[in-house]
């Protein structure tokens, strides 16, 4: 601790930390570990036959995998938008810029039936897809849309300010060097990026994975199917299984702490390698 | 490789950017554009590298008209004032990205690359940062290893931007006699823009000083020092007294309405009134730098300072002091329309 104090030139070094610590106690570890402690009424064999059985498992893998699937369209699509708004001027820009925070502002269950309406069979985008015989609403698909809907603006937001500090300049260089288009995204622009984007993906991700919400409306909470772990956790507290409630909860806590674990070592990996 | 510009116009909205512009740069020839901030002369050297396009008129290379290629298909060097290195790559890779980036069939093999990146970076003497990231150099070095970048693809023609703009005096003194030298050494058709005229004078063999989106002379250094063809270039390189004839300058008196421009080393001071022509003054200030003296004078009646640059021996031939009432001639001024004085 002292060599740490030592190296800084920053005043308040241990009340600043002894902030951070209490405040992130009373906020996120006491009720984290609340969950610990009612997890522990049932014992680790019991613990393990809750999150193993076959309808927690197919809703954890349904979880997991449409907010992968969400966070991947949002760090391609949430680039694509960064990218228009950052370096192209347009009438109307402000509103869109607007419009990317919206997903923020609405309230999810909103923006869920909103979506189902509109992507159900006989839905106004729904009907399209139907003809083709893909249906959206009422299946994971339907819970990708929904959290593509939700994460957008994390990666729009992140990856726009390191992309505006990517000077035009140096891509006029990289063109007058010879570089073809896709030369200067892939060996200037991407590298330049990478780490937010990366942050920006974690984000939604991490939100996906959260979201309660807007994906009851429209995933149609087939068992198995479309049905996601935060709503067999509530369906657990309706049946007054508090402790298998708890149980399935810190299951997904345990997954998503590795993964934004991996996601973040990951990063510090990327921008270590990148921005010096 | 020569360029070639015809009757070139540039319009931002309103603004008139560049105004029919007629420019030859010979091959080989080093040319500094010169002129004020907003003149043109970075727009002009960005339609010349392709990152911009004119309006209307021509621009040809070695005279074949190049309008319709873009900046990767132009083989042009460019230099940014800023460097516009690129941050994640190490100062090999940044080096080495004209030559990987090329088609596959042009590309060199590995080793190629190799040798030619450290060829260019012993050029440029900085070989021993080749592992270095751009943040960790110097603004002095990072300039140097942008062009090592520009150099790497073998432009024939090489375009500098204020190359020089963000360094501090010291560095770019030394740097642009580097630039001289180097630029002696590749004979590689180079263009530069700059608002410095010392630079200018300095580094190039012609010089354009631009104002307003015209040129205004094209010449070598020492003829846009000593015979500028406007008023305007007569303001803009060196330093010049106004004498309006209306006013006090009774030498111009066979000009009419006119205005008198006299550099502040082409005045003479004499204790006594040589003849008619003699404007009597009194001496305002004296100030010795270095081998010069600057002496400021004001005529009587007159709130306006005239600037006289004397060598330090002819000063102490005759020494001057604050309050002597002396008068002053001109050895050689030249005068404009009242209407055309800047």
């Amino acid at each position: 601790m002292s060599s740490f104090k030592a190296h800084s030139v920053l005043p308040g070094f241990n009340l600043a930390l002894g902030f951070t610590l209490l405040y992130l106690s009373l906020i996120v570890l006491i009720p984290l570990s609340a969950l610990f402690v009612n997890t522990a009424s049932l014992g680790f064999g019991g613990f393990w036959d809750v999150v193993t059985g076959d309808r927690v498992l197919a809703s954890l893998k349904v979880t997991f995998l449409t907010s992968f699937a969400a966070a991947v369209a949002n760090a391609f699509f949430g680039l694509v938008v960064a990218w228009v708004l950052v370096r192209y001027s347009f009438p109307g820009k402000r509103i869109i810029d607007a419009l990317v925070d919206l997903p923020f502002a609405l309230p999810t269950a909103v923006a869920g039936i909103v979506l189902a309406t509109l992507y159900a069979p006989n839905g106004w985008l729904g009907q399209y897809f139907a003809e083709l015989g893909i249906k959206i609403a009422y299946t994971p698909l339907g819970i990708v849309v929904a959290l593509t809907f939700i994460g957008l603006p994390f990666v729009v937001r992140t990856v726009q300010p390191v992309l505006e500090d990517v000077e035009a300049e140096v891509e006029e260089a990289a063109a007058s060097l010879g570089a073809g288009r896709w030369d200067v995204f892939r060996r200037v622009i991407f590298p330049a990026v990478a780490p937010a984007l990366l942050t920006g993906f974690s984000l939604a991700f991490a939100r996906a994975i959260g979201e309660y919400g807007s994906v009851i409306f429209i995933a149609g909470n087939m068992p198995y199917i479309s049905e996601i772990t935060p709503l067999l956790i509530i369906a657990k507290l309706e049946q007054y299984d508090y402790a298998g409630a708890t149980a399935i909860a810190l299951a997904m806590l345990l997954i998503s702490f590795a993964l934004l674990l991996a996601i973040n070592g990951l990063q510090w990996w990327s921008s270590r390698r990148g921005a010096r | 490789m020569s360029i070639s510009i015809q009757n070139l116009n540039k319009q931002f909205g309103t603004y008139k950017a560049l105004d029919n512009i007629n420019l030859e740069v010979n091959s080989g020839e080093l040319l500094a554009l010169l002129g004020p901030s907003g003149c043109g002369k970075t727009t002009l050297l960005r339609i010349i590298g392709g990152m911009e396009l004119a309006d209307f008129g021509k621009l040809l290379f070695n005279g074949e008209d190049v309008e319709q290629r873009d900046a990767r298909e132009r083989n042009v060097g460019f230099v940014f004032q800023h460097y516009a290195l690129f941050r994640h790559m190490t100062v090999f890779e940044n080096v080495a990205f004209g030559l990987r980036v090329k088609p596959k069939k042009e590309r060199p093999n590995e080793a190629e690359i190799k040798r030619r990146v450290h060829e260019l970076l012993s050029l440029v003497q900085l070989d021993w940062l080749h592992d270095r990231y751009p943040a960790q150099l110097s603004g002095g070095q990072r300039q140097r290893i942008a062009l090592a970048r520009a150099l790497a693809v073998e432009p024939k023609i090489l375009l500098l931007d204020e190359p020089f703009g963000a360094l501090d005096a010291q560095v770019r003194k030394e740097l642009r006699r580097w630039l001289r030298r180097l630029h002696d050494e590749l004979h590689i058709t180079s263009v530069f823009v700059t608002h410095d005229q010392e630079e200018a004078l300095e580094v190039a063999d012609r010089v354009v000083v631009m104002n307003k989106g015209v040129i205004e002379q094209v010449g070598t250094p020492d003829e846009v020092y000593a015979a500028p063809a406007t008023s305007f270039v007569y303001q803009f390189i060196g330093n010049v007294n106004l004498f309006h004839s209306r006013d006090h300058a009774p030498w111009t008196s066979e000009h009419g309405d006119v205005v008198a421009y006299v550099r502040p080393h082409d005045i003479d001071i004499s204790t006594t009134r040589q003849d008619e022509t003699s404007l009597p003054v009194e001496v305002k200030l004296v100030r010795a730098i270095g081998s010069i003296v600057r002496v400021e004078v004001a005529a009587d009646g007159s709130s306006e300072f005239i600037e006289i640059e004397l060598s330090r021996e002819r000063f102490d031939a005759a020494p001057l002091a604050n309050g002597d009432r002396v008068f002053i001639r001109p050895r050689q001024f030249r005068v404009f329309e009242e209407a055309s004085a800047a």
